[in-house]
């Protein structure tokens, strides 16, 4: 039984990320329509575009995390650990520009814009509780 | 080595200790009062920013370190590397949400 249910619960776990990143989407789509309906176009446009350097954020943190593994391990394409930190500094730039020009433009949107850089918490839980659920389920 | 790092701490000492003299000195009777909303916020979110840079760092370290010892862990790893950093920093976020919130 359990040999049998390992390598399943292997696979489900290895795909965690790329669900995390899916349920991003939906739920920033979704509340970005919310957002639009209910509080105006400024927060809206505020909110999408905290979601998109959120997005962005956590696909650069990945694929940051999988270049200091290579590093680490020696393994993959060899990449510069330079280029490594460069991105990982250029994360930082892009939210505080973004930032600077919302706050300069509108503030409603800024409160848009903060609500958006907390969607990949948000996915976070979501996929915790599905994971939760699915092990009580699935007995995974 | 050592001691010019000990007179370049002095010099940052001394030069925080200017900073707050400044709004010291502007200080006249009733009219300007000092805000003490603002320098609580730069110091909430600076105090924030280093927790949260000492938590990434550690956790870095940590995951390197494991990774060296077992390669073969690496996804798993990896996996709460990730999920690790992206919620460490969005314990800065919360700093400034409500620093933006308090601060008008």
């Amino acid at each position: 039984m359990t040999s049998q249910t390992a390598p399943a619960g292997d696979d489900f776990y290895s795909r965690a990320l790329e669900r995390i990143q899916k349920i991003m989407l939906v739920l920033g789509i979704s509340a970005l329509i919310t957002a639009c309906i209910f509080f105006g176009w400024r927060i809206g446009m505020g909110f999408a575009l905290g979601a998109t350097i959120a997005y962005l954020n956590f696909h650069w943190l990945k694929k940051v995390v999988a270049g200091l593994a290579d590093l680490t391990i020696g393994s993959g394409t060899p990449v510069s650990s330079r280029g490594v930190v460069h991105r990982f500094i250029l994360r930082y730039f892009l939210m505080a520009i973004v930032a600077f020009v919302i706050l300069t433009i509108s503030r409603e949107s800024l409160y848009g814009l903060f609500v958006g850089l907390f969607l990949p918490v948000a996915a976070i839980l979501c996929e915790t509780a599905y994971e939760a659920y699915t092990a009580l389920v699935r007995k995974m | 080595m050592r001691n010019s790092m000990r007179v370049l701490s002095n010099v940052f000492v001394v030069l925080s200790a200017l900073c707050f003299a400044v709004p010291a000195f502007a200080q006249g009777g009733t009219s300007n009062p000092t805000n003490w909303v603002a320098i609580a916020a730069g110091f909430s979110m600076a105090i924030a920013s280093a927790g949260c840079g000492i938590g990434q760092g550690r956790a870095t370290a940590s995951a390197t370190e494991a990774l060296a010892r077992n390669p073969s862990a690496r996804a798993g790893i990896q996996f709460a590397l990730i999920l690790g950093l992206a919620l460490i920093e969005s314990l800065a976020l919360y700093t400034l949400v409500i620093i933006f919130a308090k601060v008008k």
